[in-house]
């Protein structure tokens, strides 16, 4: 008990040592592209594209990043082109910036003084001086109220109620003469004001809500689309009470954006089809731009007509020219769209992003899921995209009117202790139909080609759903890799590369080596320790310790204290590797795999543990709660090392340490090597890093030599990754090498078999002079060494555990349960 | 990203004989045709050079065919009793075979002239051969020697009598006129120079009674047959032993090289010929005759395959020739004449439209290559257009529907992800529905489809359940209930199999540990996974039955 109470008092002593210099950070690179919808310059030369605080200047050429523009301290809300290479832009709070296009050079700040109103839902600019902004509505929530703010008037409000989107504000029809129209939507109508002239008109139709509107910059026309996928074209709304509309109906789901082309003389509409529609007016004809990869989320036109640009919700920017082609895109992350589809039983945290990161130990990238069926793999360091994978390799389905249509979704992904496999299993479930698909798909890198190839394709793996995949780490795994799954069939499989080379061809495929199950319980978690000798599998509240190269059962591990079924399991790396940590719903405790006891238990936690993550280059580990409260730990003790109170109102999905390239000089142990990434369920990236560290878009402080990226070439296989030379080692060769003079020559003519052989005497002459002493100019020997990367690594072998044993004598004392219910997590958290 | 991504058609891997570039080589072989001798064919030798006439020796004469007319050329009956072993010198021109009485004969192809006799054998000669320089024969006799004999001369230069047992196999060097074989029943195989006449340079131990020995063109390497064994051994290392192959079950008989010597052939008593890739020393191909095989011939283009058995008969067979292919499956052929000319035609227009206008055919042919990647079939074009009842007809067709069932499995998995399957089946009339329901009725115990198929059939039977049918559909719907119910009886005598199976697996498990002190609480018994039809009929009971 009294060490107990010490633990009480020291504990959160530590965390507030640490907490001072310890941030969250948002990343913010990673955000989408297509929240607001692009701004094309007078010109068409080049794209402005608002991507949370910051503005980047895109070439339409070349879809390349001109300038980023980084003076908002709050996200962007509305871009506009002002004259010839002034972009206007507004933020959140109200303050609006003006650049200069050519240079990425600030004009001048001023803030928007509308009425007291402190938050802007969108921004627009019709010319003039005049500028429309949209406020929080102030009776009924997620609607807005239209203002249009002067400079030399007072701020008038024009619409109240009207929907927030950005889409549903539309302006223009000057007719020649400078009037200007604005039009905005409300839920079963549309609000039309002539503000020169002065007429307000309300348009009402049947019962489908709008959901897009676009004006016409001249001409007096305007489109409207709804729910059920018509798009209907007005004319002369601003003076006829009945105006009369024409009926474009094509799409099936909700029309998401309308654009006319400048001359009026076509119409773009897009929605969740993934299909571009572009109607020619007053004619039948349409065209179609099919399968675009995404539902489109805004349609822009350049000004002089030669390109459309497409917002899509895969977080990209699509260029379409006149002849109906995409012929360029701007890519961003890609935010993952929640599954729709599954059985109700699903767990929420399974919908969005059930991959969680996986580290790519190879490029050091994060793999993660991207659009339905695609996987990604983001660069942490340099904060980009470096490629988006399409797994499932099938056409994207799109819903029909009144029908979930899913599309395969990658569930999970893992990647071999090497980097070159990767394993990924796609879901398909339709469960209208009762039926569903399951692939696991097994990935080589090329090294050449610089892809991955598809090795082997297994259908239906489990006959239930796969709950988790784990390569084996460490030495044991690299020669001879081998995959672990557990489903919900109650069975653990253990997949091994086969051989299955015969005298016509190579080849190597993976195949279902062992299944096993135990005592027909439900698997629930996996986890090898760090050098891959030892496999612990959960089945609800027991473990089960496992030898991964002959599958026999070494312990069992259950005891009273804990009886709720285990959610998450992992192996401490490092010093700790003999502790098992495992999370059950409402506690966290730890396992001495060598002794067999259990070692500390929290209980009654405030919410349950969503991830438990070891750092690979330290034996600490982080726990992430539901609720956002992160606390960092070694598994040897039932303290926190660290503890990061909630964060805000999302809810974490993923956790992951990303080792860094060079250390930091200082900060807490557990941050040297590397940092903790989390994803909320907004798909935020959000980064807990020493402050010192600055943020990720600092330079690296040695720069990444060009020799990384360059794809391999049979050559540079040859060249050892460093070279030593050391011209002490110039000793006197010729001794040492008199006895072996010759040496390789004699082992290949006996190792060769005779039947290979050339004809001896042509081989004579070479052999011999191969065998002679040489005495010409001694040549300067640098000795090649190759950095074996894996040599750090501590196998857990016989004799590692036998010098662990004498400290080891000391805890038998306390074996089996050293601390109870110590209860530091409520506490902090209180 | 635009593009249509195909339907993806999963055919798994048919279980049994993998198709591979030797057996599509080797089963090219026409139908054999066979010709009836008085006995045994105890050698076949093949004339090195055109036009590769076949000597057979059987009974009390050799024969020498023609391999394209399967007619006698020539045949010397100038024996006493039976002759053996009769093998055509390089030139093609003389012949030798040795005889029962002891002699070894030669003769004049062309003249049919007995030139010499070699006597000095006491015992029959089973095999003769002319060494490379072919002015000398070597004989190998039952009286346990081997002979050489100078041609010319007609005189006996040297006798080695090291066997202890009769020498029925032997071969000479390709390389050098004084290097032989000899293989015997006492198991040896022993290799002489002439140059030391002091006795055999190697001498290994087969293990059983030697049949044929073999010598590579390159001369390192030998092989010897005999009892069910093939032994491959090192030359230059003094006989190292370097594989042991069994893969007849009966004696073999003999040996020889196919293929440019890329491939080794064995004939055996167990009637099968087995084809070895010389490298790795595994079989890539077998071939079955109607009797023990005693000896084998292949001309050097492996044009024609002669094999001679122990009932007299000789089966010729010659490879397919591309004309005879043609004759023999004329609607392929027409098709490949076709593609052949379209591939022309289009090299020939691609090659007017480019800049290059010097074009010469001749020379030119191998610029273009046409790729099909292109290519989109009919139900991937309904596919696309969501018009899944003519995408789900096209699948049906008797053709697709008969020889490639996985295509139509695959859309109709397609129609089940696009939830269009239902769509597609309603509202078939009597021969669509009966065209559906055959194809189900077929398909519906295969395992590697039974998935999707039951799938099929249980949408089939929810839209037609309360429609009433006609009663040639009724009786196809009964039909495929029959099926349904023998696959479930089939199913359960399997499970009940499989669970005396756990009982032995468990009981020699836990045998073996009681035997052992190790001591593991409830190692798992690696656990017996249904087989994939077992686990979807397990399925099939709830939603069908």
């Amino acid at each position: 008990m009294v060490k107990m109470a010490n633990k009480k008092t020291r504990g959160p002593d530590k965390t507030q040592a640490n907490t001072s210099d310890i941030v969250v950070k948002k990343l913010d690179d990673a955000t989408d592209i297509v929240r607001q919808p692009p701004v094309f310059t007078n010109d068409s030369k080049y794209i402005c594209i608002a991507s949370g605080r910051q503005i980047g200047i895109y070439s339409v050429e070349s879809a390349d990043k001109v300038h980023s523009l980084e003076e908002h301290t709050f996200d962007v809300i509305g871009l506009a082109i002002k004259d010839d290479n002034i972009l206007l832009s507004c933020d959140a709070s109200g303050e609006t910036i003006e650049w200069n296009i050519n240079n990425g050079t600030t004009l001048k700040k001023a803030p928007l003084v509308v009425a007291g109103i402190k938050e802007f839902h969108s921004f627009h600019y019709p010319g003039n001086g005049k500028v429309l902004v949209a406020t929080p509505s102030t009776y009924t929530t997620n609607m807005s109220s239209l203002w249009i703010v002067d400079s030399h008037t007072r701020p008038r409000k024009l619409f109240a109620d009207i929907k927030s989107t950005p889409h549903s504000i539309a302006f223009g029809c000057n007719q020649g003469n400078g009037s200007l129209v604005v039009v905005a939507l409300q839920d079963h109508s549309v609000v039309v004001k002539d503000i020169t002239n002065g007429v307000d008109k309300k348009h009402m139709t049947d019962q489908r809500k709008f959901t897009c509107v676009a004006l016409h910059s001249e001409k007096l026309i305007m489109a409207t689309g709804d729910i059920s996928g018509r798009i209907l074209i007005w004319h002369d709304f601003v003076h006829k009470s009945r105006p009369v509309k024409t009926v474009y109906h094509w799409h099936t789901l909700p029309v998401n954006s309308v654009c006319f082309s400048s001359e009026g003389e076509y119409l773009y509409s897009g929605g969740s089809e993934k299909v571009m529609v572009k109607w020619r007016l007053g004619m039948s004809r349409k065209q179609f731009l099919p399968r675009m990869g995404s539902s489109i989320k805004y349609i822009v036109n350049a000004p002089d007509n030669i390109c459309v640009a497409t917002s899509h919700s895969d977080n990209a920017i699509r260029f379409i020219d006149s002849t109906n082609k995409i012929n360029r895109a701007i890519i961003g992350l890609v935010k993952h769209d929640p599954i729709r589809g599954f059985a109700d039983t699903e767990p929420i945290k399974e919908s969005v992003m059930p991959t969680g990161l996986v580290f790519d130990p190879r490029s050091h990238g994060i793999f993660f899921n991207a659009q339905a069926g695609f996987l990604q793999l983001f660069d942490p360091q340099k904060n980009s995209l470096i490629f988006n994978m399409d797994v499932a390799n099938r056409n994207v389905l799109t819903d029909e009117r009144n029908l979930v249509i899913g599309n395969a979704e990658v569930l999970r992904v893992a990647v071999s202790p090497t980097g070159e496999w990767l394993a990924t299993l796609e879901v398909w479930s339709n469960m209208s139909a009762g039926y569903h698909d399951m692939n696991l798909k097994f990935w080589r890198y090329d090294a050449v080609q610089a892809n991955y190839e598809l090795n082997t394709d297994v259908t239906m793996p489990h006959q239930d759903r796969v709950t988790a995949l784990c390569f084996q780490p460490g030495l044991l795994g690299t020669e001879m890799p081998c995959l672990v799954s557990i489903g919900r069939d109650l069975k653990f499989k253990i997949w091994r590369l086969v051989d299955d080379t015969d005298i016509y061809r190579q080849k190597e495929s993976w195949s279902c080596d062992v299944a096993g199950d135990f005592r027909k319980l439900t698997p629930s978690a996996l986890s090898f320790s760090e050098d891959g000798s030892l496999m612990a599998i959960a089945f609800q509240d027991t473990v089960t310790l496992w030898d991964p190269t002959s599958i026999n059962l070494n312990t069992t591990l259950s005891h009273t204290l804990v009886q709720e079924p285990i959610e998450l399991m992992e192996f401490g790396r490092d010093n700790c590797f003999r502790y098992l940590v495992c999370a059950s719903k409402s506690a966290l405790y730890a396992w001495d795999v060598i002794s067999q006891g259990l070692v500390w238990k929290v209980g009654q936690l405030h919410s349950s543990v969503r991830c438990l993550v070891p750092d690979p280059k330290s034996c600490y580990m982080a726990a992430v709660l539901q609720n956002s409260e992160v606390f960092v730990f070694s598994p040897s003790s039932s303290k926190p090392v660290h503890s990061v109170p909630k964060m805000n109102s999302s809810e974490p999905i993923a956790a992951l340490f990303v080792p860094r390239p060079n250390p930091l000089a200082s900060g807490p142990e557990w941050l040297i090597n590397s940092r903790l990434l989390i994803v909320d369920d907004q798909q935020e990236f959000l980064c807990v890093d020493d402050v010192s560290s600055a943020g990720f878009n600092q330079k690296l402080t040695t720069p990444i030599s060009h020799m990384d990226s360059l794809p391999w070439t049979p050559f540079s296989a040859m060249k050892a990754e460093k070279q030593i030379s050391a011209a002490k080692q110039l000793v006197p060769v010729v001794h040492q090498t008199s006895g072996i003079q010759g040496y390789k020559s004699v082992q290949s003519l006996l190792e060769t078999s005779a039947s290979a052989l050339p004809p001896m005497s042509r081989i004579c002459s070479l052999f011999m002079s191969d065998l002679m002493i040489k005495h010409g100019p001694k040549a300067v020997t640098a000795k090649v060494n190759s950095v074996d990367r894996t040599s750090t690594d501590l196998p857990l072998s016989n004799g590692h555990i036998d010098s662990k044993t004498q400290d080891f004598s000391e805890e038998t004392t306390l074996q089996k349960l050293l601390t109870l219910d110590c209860q530091w997590l409520v506490e902090t958290v209180k | 990203m635009a593009s249509f991504k195909k339907t993806q058609i999963r055919s798994l891997p048919k279980i049994g004989q993998k198709v591979t570039a030797d057996t599509l080589y080797w089963r090219k072989l026409n139908f054999p045709v066979t010709v009836k001798e008085f006995g045994p064919i105890d050698y076949i030798d093949v004339m090195p050079i055109e036009p590769y006439f076949i000597a057979v020796s059987s009974a009390a004469k050799v024969q020498i065919y023609n391999p394209i007319t399967h007619q006698v050329h020539r045949h010397f009956t100038r024996f006493k009793e039976a002759a053996y072993g009769a093998s055509i010198r390089s030139d093609g021109k003389l012949v030798i075979a040795g005889c029962d009485e002891g002699h070894v004969k030669l003769f004049d192809i062309g003249s049919k002239s007995l030139l010499r006799i070699f006597k000095g054998h006491k015992g029959p000669v089973h095999r003769c051969k002319f060494t490379t320089d072919n002015v000398h024969v070597v004989s190998f006799s039952d009286d346990k020697s081997v002979a050489l004999w100078d041609l010319p001369s007609e005189t006996e230069i040297i006798k080695f009598s090291e066997h202890s047992d009769y020498v029925r196999a032997g071969c000479v060097s390709s390389i050098s006129s004084d290097l032989f074989l000899s293989g015997s029943f006492d198991h040896t195989v022993k290799l002489y120079d002439a140059r030391s006449p002091t006795g055999s340079t190697i001498s290994v131990d087969h293990g059983s009674p030697v049949e044929s020995v073999l010598m590579y063109p390159s001369n390192s390497i030998f092989v010897s047959v005999g009892g069910t064994e093939l032994r491959v051994w090192d030359m230059l290392a003094g006989g190292r032993l370097l594989a042991r192959v069994s893969q007849h079950h009966k004696t073999i008989t003999c040996l020889h090289l196919a293929s440019d010597g890329k491939r080794l052939v064995t004939g055996g008593l167990d009637r099968h010929a087995k084809i070895y890739d010389v490298q790795s020393y595994q079989v890539v191909h077998t071939l079955d005759f109607p009797s023990p095989v005693l000896s084998l011939g292949i001309t050097p283009d492996d044009f024609t395959v002669v094999a001679g058995m122990a009932n007299g008969l000789i089966s010729m067979q010659h490879r397919q020739t591309q004309a005879e292919a043609r004759a023999l499956n004329p609607k392929q052929s027409l098709k490949v004449q076709k593609k052949s000319q379209t591939a022309y035609r289009f090299r020939l227009n691609a090659d007017f439209r480019s800049v290059n206008r010097t074009f010469n055919p001749a020379t030119d042919v191998e610029v273009a290559t046409k790729t099909d990647t292109n290519f989109v079939s009919r139900y991937d074009m309904f596919l696309r257009k969501f018009q899944y009842s003519k995408a789900l007809d096209t699948v049906l067709t008797p053709y697709i529907r008969k020889k490639k069932p996985a295509i139509t499995v695959g859309v109709m998995h397609e129609l089940i992800r696009r939830n269009g399957l239902k769509s597609a089946l309603a509202g078939r009339d009597d021969s669509s529905l009966s065209s559906i329901l055959t194809f189900l009725a077929r398909n519906i115990n295969d395992p590697s489809h039974a998935n999707i198929i039951i799938q099929v059939a249980n949408t089939l039977l929810e839209i037609y359940e309360s429609s009433s049918l006609t009663p040639q559909s009724e009786k196809l719907f009964l039909q495929l209930q029959e099926h349904v119910n023998r696959e479930v009886e089939y199913v359960k005598h399997l499970m009940e199999i499989e669970g005396m199976l756990h009982i032995l697996l468990a009981s020699t498990t836990t045998q073996a540990r009681r035997s052992s002190t190790y001591a593991v609480q409830g190692s798992p018994v690696k656990p017996m996974l249904p087989s994939a039809a077992a686990a979807a009929n397990a399925t099939m009971i709830f939603n069908v039955g």
